[in-house]
């Protein structure tokens, strides 16, 4: 009996009415790339993102990150640069103006949690880990984490940049995400 | 014989006259070079020889200069006029200033560009200058000016030694000479 009882406990614990519903706060949001240009770290910014998040901190299993990603708002602080990366070769703002990551499985590993799920980026969907840590403060939280994704994989870089000694295949992606319950 | 003396320049004085003559000739094909290029790796490529090797001869200049004014010159001829002696050291002094200008612009131009640089790839050059692309924009100018300077006082002072030598028949141009003597 008693077994049964917390069996149907943790099935309604489980249950979605538990995983809040989470918005992002755009004020306190970043979403940054960092590239390397000539051996040096270049970083980027996408000034417009969104994330959208259900979530239980405590069983993750039921949730869903999805976030929509404006990569025409990409800044990189130099203005040539700027002018460079909206082209063909580079994000093709015109074919792809829209990246999105989709969550398909939310799971706890140690101190933080993983999404792993689907990236869109520049049409080409690609398999992505999307490891965070998760700090509740107040009404509110903060998810905060880092990966390292292939530009080529997206084909990001085409025809002569395809090479990656001059401008390097890594691009590390960092993100602090602000959310309160909406 | 490492000293200058009254007519006759030492071997550290000629190695830096010869050393900087091959410097500054290979850095202005490069920088016409990087700045005509289509955008490509090779481009990027080019800029970073360009402004490493204009770093060596800020650096080497340092040296020269320490070198310079610690020995005395060789003597110009005596039979020289008063208006070549003038324009004999006028074409030396704008040379050397023009030494010191250039690789300064330059590094004003990419601090204010805002596009991180490693000489030759492994040493951080720090921005003398915050991101601005008005002062980038405006060094630009500068620094094409300054060369173009530069590119006439050279035929100066290519001119004048080749006039010293075949002309006057003295021994300013043989005694720069790697194995010339006075």
């Amino acid at each position: 009996m008693k077994r049964i009882v917390s069996a149907l406990c943790g099935l309604i614990l489980a249950g979605p009415a538990l995983a809040a519903d989470w918005k992002m706060d755009p004020a306190g949001s970043k979403l940054e790339f960092v590239a390397t240009f000539e051996k040096n770290p270049v970083p980027g910014v996408f000034k417009e993102f969104d994330t959208r998040l259900r979530f239980d901190p405590d069983r993750p299993a039921g949730g869903r990150l999805d976030v929509t990603i404006k990569v025409t708002s990409a800044d990189m602080g130099v203005p040539d640069v700027d002018k460079e990366i909206r082209n063909k070769d580079w994000f093709d703002y015109a074919g792809f103006p829209q990246a999105q990551f989709r969550s398909t499985d939310l799971r706890r590993d140690g101190k933080r949690y993983v999404a792993r799920g689907t990236l869109t980026l520049k049409g080409v969907k690609q398999p992505v880990e999307v490891p965070f840590t998760w700090t509740a403060s107040g009404g509110g939280a903060a998810m905060e984490g880092e990966f390292t994704l292939k530009r080529t994989d997206f084909g990001i870089g085409l025809g002569e940049w395809k090479a990656t000694d001059t401008i390097g295949a890594d691009v590390k992606v960092k993100f602090k995400v602000r959310l309160r319950k909406g | 014989m490492l000293r200058n003396d009254i007519d006759s320049w030492g071997a550290p004085a000629k190695l830096f006259h010869w050393l900087m003559a091959a410097l500054i000739f290979a850095q202005i094909a490069l920088g016409l070079s990087a700045v005509s290029w289509r955008v490509s790796p090779t481009k990027l490529d080019l800029f970073v020889w360009h402004k490493s090797i204009g770093m060596l001869i800020l650096a080497l200049l340092a040296l020269r200069l320490l070198w310079r004014l610690s020995n005395r010159a060789p003597e110009l001829p005596a039979e020289m006029a008063a208006w070549e002696r003038m324009g004999a050291h006028a074409s030396h002094f704008l040379l050397y200033a023009l030494m010191i200008a250039l690789p300064l612009t330059g590094w004003v131009i990419s601090s204010a560009s805002n596009v991180p640089f490693k000489i030759f790839w492994t040493i951080p050059l720090p921005a003398i200058t915050a991101p601005d692309k008005a002062v980038s924009d405006l060094f630009a100018t500068i620094h094409g000016w300054l060369v173009t300077l530069l590119a006439l006082v050279l035929v100066a002072h290519i001119g004048a030694a080749l006039r010293h030598h075949y002309v006057k028949r003295d021994t300013v141009l043989s005694r720069m000479l790697p194995w010339g003597t006075s």
